[in-house]
This record gives structure tokens, sequence and C-alpha cells, in this order.
């Protein structure tokens, strides 16, 4: 019972202390590699992610599956949907204080901090999950096309699936 | 004088969101032309300004922002039920299929054409996150010599995690502590934010 509220508490705080839906991601890793999930199943879960539906944050889902089965996913998507909803009775009560400019500044510093915690992150997943040349090269069309927008994130997965069956075994 | 409307019922509305939820792939820009499309220009239930409002409180809000934006337009269309609706509504059925996908998945994870497959999505996966970080970073090189500051919490947040010097909270609280402090120069803009 104690460790099924500690990954409820897990999904709730990764949701309620990032700021946009990737951005739980260094948050979970922190809690849940390696004693839940390995980084393979962050890449599993970053995959379906953005292959299913729905907004891409629900890759949580995927990971609470992984973790502990339909409870996991259950615990991921109550984390992922009431942790948003803060903003009903914020904007309700504090409108004035979300339009001021010590909270811009707030979420301004959350925001770019994610962006370096990602970074580090996107970085381990890649040297997790091999560095042959093949990859690396693969590493890099991603980030370049990511940055740019040309391609959808799902048909981006779908060529790094074919590539590594062309090359990976 | 403002046209007065009864709200939909919920299951008018579960449907709208379950369109929403379900058809959009990838999530992000997909999912948010689709809310538009579906509430805005098919079926009127808000305005173009309600819409825009709503969109820019989204961004500041914690976690999934497409999820605080159903809950905003929600509770727009028809109060506390419109934002229960709206909000399952969107992310159940997705959730299900998420979850479904990743039971197949693991049904064929040892399969050596599977590992094969992950040997290619892994480094997309890694590049995909690597790339949104530098999407989020990006704004930073429009803003002149303030730059600096943000470069620094970007760094400091990079090295940090990679060194393992601190915890990450420890890290999203100390930047966010000294955003409000120190970069609360302007109102933050949508581009700051990641889309989700």
């Amino acid at each position: 019972m104690w460790e099924q509220l500690q990954l409820l508490a897990i999904f709730l705080k990764s949701s309620a202390l990032a700021v946009g839906g990737l951005a739980s991601l260094p948050l979970l890793r922190a809690d849940l590699v390696p004693r839940y999930v390995t980084d393979a199943g962050i890449v599993q879960a970053l995959a379906i992610g953005r292959l299913a539906p729905g907004p891409n944050g629900l890759y949580i889902v995927s990971l609470g599956y992984i973790v502990a089965g339909w409870t996991g996913a259950l615990y991921a998507l109550i984390g992922a949907s009431l942790a948003p909803l803060v903003m009903l009775p914020a904007t309700a009560l504090a409108r004035r204080w979300l339009l001021s400019a010590w909270f811009g500044g707030l979420v301004r510093g959350v925001s770019l901090a994610t962006a370096g915690l990602l970074l580090a992150t996107g970085a381990t997943i890649v040297a997790g999950s091999g560095t042959q040349i093949w990859q690396l090269a693969l590493v890099a069309v991603t980030v370049v096309v990511t940055v740019h927008g040309k391609l959808h994130p799902a048909a981006m997965i779908v060529v790094g699936a074919a590539v590594g069956l062309a090359f990976g075994r | 004088m403002p046209i007065v409307k009864s709200p939909p019922t919920s299951r008018a509305l579960a449907r709208a969101w379950l369109d929403i939820g379900t058809q959009s792939v990838g999530g992000g820009s997909s999912t948010l032309f689709l809310i538009r499309r579906i509430l805005v220009e098919r079926l009127g239930w808000i305005t173009v300004r309600e819409f825009t409002e709503a969109w820019a409180l989204s961004q500041l809000s914690p976690g999934i922002h497409l999820v605080a934006l159903a809950g905003l337009l929600g509770r727009t269309i028809a109060g506390s039920r419109g934002v229960i609706v709206s909000v399952a509504g969107m992310m159940v059925p997705a959730a299900i299929i998420t979850a479904i996908a990743t039971a197949l998945l693991g049904e064929v994870a040892r399969h050596p054409l599977t590992i094969a497959g992950l040997s290619g999505i892994g480094p997309v996966a890694g590049g995909m996150t690597i790339g949104l970080a530098l999407t989020m970073a990006r704004p930073v090189l429009q803003r002149g010599r303030w730059a600096v500051l943000d470069v620094a919490v970007i760094v400091a947040a990079l090295g940090i995690l990679l060194a393992g010097a601190a915890q990450t909270i420890v890290v999203i609280f100390a930047a966010g502590a000294f955003g409000a402090a120190l970069l609360g120069r302007e109102r933050p803009t949508s581009s700051d934010a990641p889309m989700s």
C-alpha cells in the first residue's frame, strides 16, 4: 500500500513541478530509474507517447504501465490530469499574480532549467541506446528535424524503427 | 450584449473531446489545431478570443498544458461539469489506447525484430528530447544581453544533473526562485514553454 502511494506521489510530483508535457521526464527518470524501470523502458514509453493519440505528455501513462501495469497507468493518468487543473482555481483567485512579473520570471526560470535538464536526460538516453555511427547519425538527424519541426514526431519514430531494423540486427 | 446560449449536453461535449483526444497523433500543435477547429470553428462553443485567452493562461500551468486548456475551455462551455467531461474525454480514451499499445509492445519486446527496431528508436527518442530542449532554449537568442542569465540557468541545470551534484527537484525549485527574483522583466511568451 505504501509503495502504491509512493508511486502515485511520484507521478503527481513530476507533473506538478514541470512546465509542459515532456518536461516531467527528468523528474520521473530521477525517481524511477533504476528502481522501477530501465532507460530502455523510458525509450519505449517515449516512442509510444509519440505514436499514440492525445497529448505527447501521455508518454507518462505508457511509463506508468511499464512500471506497474494498469495500476501504474492509472496513477500516471491521475497525476497528469490533476496537476494542470490547478490553473482553474488559480485563474479565478489569483489572476493578478499569474500576470505579475515575478510569476512570469518563476515560469521562465523553471522552463530554462527544464531545457537544461532535458538536454542532460536526452544525452543519457542517447548514451544508453548505443553509440554506433548509424545511431549517432540518427540522433543528429532527429535533433535537426525536431528543432525545425519539418517532420511529424510519429513519422520520425517509424523512421528510427526502420533504420534500426536495417542496421541493428 | 453577449449572446446567451445553453451549454451542450455532457454527451455532446464528451464526444467532441473524444474526437480531439483520439484523432491527434503526436500531441502538441496537432492537438491544439484540432481543439480550435472543432470547438471554435465547427461547434461554435468557444469564441476565438476565449480560446486565445485560455491558451495563453494554459501556458503557465504545470504539467501538460493541453490538460489545463481542456479544463479552462470546459469551464467556459459548461462550468464544473464541463471541466470533468472535457479533461476525461480528452485523456481517458487516449490513455487507454496508450496503455494497450504499451502492453502489446511488451508482448513482443524480446523478439529480435523488436530489439532491432528499438535500437533505432532509442537514438530517435534521445534526439527528440535534445531537440525539444533546444526548442525551449531558442527564445533565449532573441533576448540580447539578458540572454547571459538565461544561458547560465540552462547550463547550470545541465551540468548539475550530469554531474549528479543535486537532485532534479532541487534544481527546479532553485531555478524557479532565481527566475522569480531576476528573470521577471517581462511576461512570459507562449514560445517560452513547451507545447504539449
